[in-house]
Formats: C-alpha cells, structure tokens, sequence
C-alpha cells in the first residue's frame, strides 16, 4: 500500500510525516492518521528521525524548553529520550537518547533561528487538518499566574475617589476662612452701631 | 514605562486588538526578525545587521519611552539589553502560526 507523504517546511527547518489513513473512519486518501514514521531536517544537522512514540515526547519537549527559555527560568528540559539546555542566549544544546541498546545519543547545536523554525512546524503540524496527532502538553498549558491586571469594569475605588476629593477639598478651601473672621471685632462693631 | 502624562488603563478589547496586530505584523517580518537573531548566532560575520538594529531599538526607546525609568534605563544599557531583545525576537518569532494569538496571549500574562 502505498503509504502518504506530507510536508512541513520553514526556512531551515523541513518535517516529513509518513503515514496512511484510517479507512476505518472513512477518511480521506490524503489524510494521515496512522504515523508510520517522520523524519525532521535541520540545515548542517543530521537527520532526526522515529517512530510515532517518539514524535509526541520530541514536540513536547520543544515546547516546553521554549516557554521556559521565554519565562527566565532555567531553560533545561531532561527526559528519558531528549535532553534540551541552553549552553548560552543563542546556542541549544539538544541530546537524543536511542531507545536502541549500545547507540551513543546523538548531540546536536542549534541556533535561536533553528529553534524557532523547528517550533514552527510543529504548530504547522498541530494546526494541519490532514494529519491527525494527539494534542501537545503546550497547547492545553494554562498560565498559573496574572501579574497585571486590565480594566475590565470601572472599578469602585474610581468611581467614589472624584466625588470625595471635591467635598473634602471644598470642606479645606472654606475652613480657611476662620481666619478671617474675628467673633469679638464683630460684637465691637454691632456695639457701635446700638449704643444700647 | 511610556512617556506619557496620562495612565491609560488598556481594556481587554484593545489589548486583545495589540496582540492580533502583533501577531500578523510578525508573521509579515518573520524573514528579518529571524536574520536579526542569525545575526546574533556569528556575531562576527555578521555584525552589521544586529548592531543596527540594537541602534534603532535604542533610538525608537528614547524617543518614546520614559528615560527617566529605570526599567528604561535598562533597556538603553547595551550592555544589558541583549537577552531583553534576544527573548523578545525569540517570543515574536514563536508566535507566526495560526493559533499566534493564543500563544502570544498566554506569554504575556505568564510575563
């Protein structure tokens, strides 16, 4: 059976998915469901490739590095097949683990330029409706944390802070006015006025 | 951190909006931010482009943003800036796909 091919390229980096549909479903010819094998290309690296099993781990291993590598965290990522850690702000260090017995991991250096172009196509492949692929532990991560907050009412606080502001300024302005005004200069005036 | 006199509060329409534009101008500049960050890999070769455009970023930041701020003075600081930028081209650059937005979105209020 002649099994599907499909493509996934950016810039440096290409993504081959090989594959066949599930009949079962009645899917189309061209649409991959089973993965049989992929095979990621980076320019001047060698060939990464594996079975199905592997594909998820490898993307969510990406995934995960470049969101901490984002946030200022520690940008390591350890697992049983891929090792990601940053050697410095442009060079990744990524080791690949051979599930096989007596195969050395593989060491490869990357760029911020290949991390990016790898990252892009998977999201290719995640938003490809041909090709039908387990979600990502990226795609269902929600932020823990909000650290600024946007206006979405007219808070309180807003709302009773002008209103207060004029009545005490006002009830200040017109206090001042006691010093202007002498109680016993007054009596010595209305007494001039009735003698009596 | 903007030279303003006036604190603006962004509503969530109009942050939403500021994420979209970003998104597709990102994914329109993807080819020059990704050259920007290659500059940066063999800075030797390739200087020029990373020094210019540290040179504009600098220029557009004094001319729009607070100097006298300290988180401003920080992006000024060349020496230092370098892993604001890196970080910044690096966030941009992931977000170039359909679902940007979505992406965009989460890395700002994981910020």
């Amino acid at each position: 059976m002649i099994q599907n091919k499909l493509l996934f390229n950016q810039s440096s980096v290409s993504l081959e998915i090989i594959g066949l549909p599930d009949y079962s479903n009645n899917e189309n010819k061209d649409q991959i469901s089973i993965i049989s094998q992929w095979k990621l290309t980076i320019v001047d690296k060698p060939l990464i490739e594996g079975k199905i099993e592997h594909l998820g781990p490898i993307m969510n291993a990406f995934y995960i590095y470049s969101n901490l590598l984002i946030k200022n965290e520690v940008p390591i990522y350890e697992s049983k097949l891929i090792d990601i850690k940053a050697d410095n702000l442009y060079i990744h260090n990524i080791v690949l683990k051979s599930s096989k017995p007596n195969v050395k991991p593989l060491n490869i250096k990357i760029g911020n330029t290949s991390l990016s172009d790898t990252i892009n196509c998977f999201d290719q492949l995640n938003e490809s409706s041909k090709v039908s692929i387990k979600k990502s532990v990226e795609s269902n991560y929600i932020p823990k944390k909000v650290r600024f907050v946007l206006n979405n009412k007219v808070k309180f606080f807003d709302f009773i802070m002008p209103p207060f502001i004029a009545i005490f300024s006002l009830i200040l302005f017109s206090s001042s006015f006691i010093y202007f005004y002498n109680p016993l200069k007054d009596k010595e005036k209305n007494e001039l006025i009735n003698p009596e | 951190m903007r030279k303003s006199f006036v604190k603006n509060k962004i509503r969530p329409k109009e942050f939403d909006a500021l994420i979209k534009i970003t998104v597709e101008m990102s994914k329109y500049l993807y080819p020059y931010i990704r050259e920007i960050l290659k500059s940066k890999e063999d800075i030797k070769e390739n200087s020029i482009i990373w020094n210019d455009f540290n040179k504009r970023f600098i220029e557009l930041i004094k001319e729009r943003f607070n100097v006298d701020s300290m988180r401003v003075q920080k992006l000024l600081n060349q020496a230092e800036n370098d892993e604001i930028i890196i970080k910044s081209l690096l966030t941009l650059s992931f977000c170039i796909s359909n679902q940007g937005f979505q992406k965009l979105k989460k890395f700002l209020y994981d910020f």
